[in-house]
């Protein structure tokens, strides 16, 4: 678990430790699902997707639903990545935070 | 807060999710809110049915990059509506939390609205609280399986005609229910119906108040907009202290009106005592005012022990509606409304845009006439192919010049075109360094302006 809980509270047992993961992930994925709504709902409006395809360095042919869909879930995957990497960083080492503890 | 507590409240944030089956409940406020879920769904449901002028009324047409409104038509290029509207939307949110709390919540948010509807459904099959409950601990039955199963196949046809609905407000929705008919849904339209159907299922059948509690981001800052000014739900604490119950309320001297009845903890959806003070889990729904005040009629008390009130008048002092920051809220609020509304009235069909040549200033087109040179890109944003004029002001014996066919200067809706024109001016009128003139593009009755920089001729 990449995320474990911050706490003086060391009697979370498995069963517990594995729900604060999944429900920080649950977190993280339905922010992250929120801004690429919006991100995508911005950016679309702004920008063709289909020109933008076109544009690309690949030169690619696609439909607007294809354009659309992948933005999405393009947003939805780094928006996701991002907020997963920074869970993990925010959630401190455990050792520093036990020696905090011990030297009160 | 000690350790101890603060491991206790870590502990129940991380528990495992308890049922709440709340009690059905009658009253004033109760009707209100069905009223709500009856009028806001109707119109969920029946808006994209409506035709206007032999197209859908209301069709958000993603592939085609165009909305249509009422017989509007809107483009990318009006997204500035869009946002206006919704920070009109997020402005008028702030406005009635700051003034009336979480109306929002109480009445209008989807989540509320198909929630109410997917319990109302729960008890239409399963019964009421008390049987829900004893139905979900008894063992498997033919009886209980009869029950589930029928309450399954209603919720799983109004999610399935929920996200029929939803698709059909961006695909043309009898296409849509045609294509349906024959089964011959394309991926996208299969992929988004059965998402949201799934999203609707999932969030008003099973996650129901923990939406608001874990994933709402609206509950989580909604207390910055509150003061002690504004309407809350809350239990009248010295009118119902102490509370007591039975025998020990009839021995006892002076108790509080609260009998202890528990019933405002059974109604409530998200599964709080209102009498332990304001919680952030409240969703302001007003299911335990009408459980209340049933009761205190009952045992002959005035109502109104829960009730809407202010933070300020529960503690004796007197409530101003009028605050700073209400009236904040209000003149933002309606600032941004009459812009819009302005900006919309004055819309144009007739988008344009003017770039001058980089190369030159101006050209001479004999001894006494010069020119500029410009790029016109006409946008038309009209229902129909429009012909274009164009004219110039601001100088007199203007006169403007194009070199292309007047089929060239035609546009279909939605299509962009990009002229090459000259304004021709007399040599001696135009003698400034810089004028400043108009260039006006009609199609019809519809004008469009825009100022731009003319080049004069000087020595």
């Amino acid at each position: 678990m990449p995320t474990q809980p911050i706490t003086k509270n060391k009697n979370f047992n498995a069963r517990q430790v594995k729900r604060i993961f999944v429900r920080r992930l649950g977190i993280v994925i339905w922010v992250s699902f929120l801004v690429a709504a919006v991100q995508s709902m911005v950016f679309f409006a702004l920008f063709d997707p289909v020109y933008l395809w076109q544009l690309s360095s690949w030169h690619i042919d696609i439909s607007y639903w294809q354009g659309y869909a992948m933005g999405f879930a393009c947003f939805w995957a780094f928006l996701f990545a991002a907020g997963y990497v920074i869970g993990i960083v925010m959630a401190l080492p455990r050792a520093q935070l036990a020696k905090r503890i011990g030297t009160k | 807060m000690s350790t101890q507590e603060r491991e206790t409240i870590e502990l129940n944030l991380y528990q495992a999710h308890k049922k709440i089956y709340p009690r059905e409940v009658k009253g004033r406020f109760q009707f209100k809110r069905k009223l709500a879920v009856v009028v806001l769904l109707g119109l969920f449901y029946l808006v994209p049915w409506l035709q206007m002028g032999g197209e859908q009324a209301i069709l958000f047409d993603l592939p085609n990059r165009r909305f249509h409104i009422l017989g509007l038509i809107l483009w990318p290029q009006d997204f500035i509506f869009l946002a206006l509207l919704l920070i009109i939307a997020a402005f008028s949110l702030f406005f009635f939390t700051a003034l009336a709390g979480r109306l929002w919540c109480g009445y209008a948010c989807p989540q509320t609205v198909w929630t109410e509807v997917f319990i109302w459904m729960e008890q239409l099959t399963e019964g009421g609280r008390n049987q829900r409950m004893k139905l979900d601990q008894a063992p498997w039955t033919w009886n209980k399986f009869r029950k589930k199963t029928s309450k399954q196949i209603l919720w799983v046809t109004f999610a399935l005609w929920t996200g029929f609905t939803f698709v059909g407000f961006f695909t043309p929705i009898r296409e849509l229910a045609n294509h349906i008919w024959i089964w011959q849904l394309g991926p996208w339209e299969m992929f988004w119906l059965f998402f949201y159907s799934f999203a609707t299922y999932g969030n008003a059948g099973f996650l129901r108040e923990q939406v608001c509690l874990y994933m709402c981001p609206y509950a989580r800052f909604q207390s910055a907009m509150f003061d002690k000014d504004s309407l809350i739900i809350s239990y009248d604490e010295q009118r119902g202290e102490p509370r007591m119950r039975g025998k020990k309320r009839r021995t006892e001297n002076n108790p509080g009106d609260c009998i202890d009845c528990t019933l405002c903890v059974q109604v409530c959806p998200t599964g709080i005592d209102i009498r332990d003070g304001l919680q952030y889990e409240c969703i302001a729904c007003a299911a335990c005012i009408d459980a209340c005040d049933e009761v205190m009629e009952k045992s002959g008390m005035p109502k109104g022990l829960i009730r809407y009130t202010t933070e300020h008048s529960l503690s004796g002092k007197p409530s101003r509606i009028l605050r700073p920051r209400v009236i904040l809220y209000a003149l933002v609020l309606f600032g941004l409304i009459t812009g819009f509304v302005t900006a919309f009235m004055m819309r144009s069909p007739i988008s344009i845009n003017v770039l001058h040549d980089r190369n030159t200033f101006y050209r001479m087109v004999d001894s006494n006439t010069i020119e500029n040179v410009y790029t016109l890109k006409i946008m038309n944003k009209g229902r129909e192919t429009a012909q274009y004029q164009l004219s110039a002001s601001g100088l007199p014996e203007l006169s403007v010049v194009t070199d292309v066919d007047s089929d060239m200067l035609q546009a279909e809706p939605g299509q962009l075109i990009s002229v090459p024109i000259k304004i021709r001016a007399p040599k001696k009128i135009a003698n400034q360094r810089i004028h400043n003139i108009l260039l006006s593009v009609m199609s019809g009755q519809h004008k469009n302006s825009e100022e731009v920089k003319y080049f004069g001729y000087k020595k």
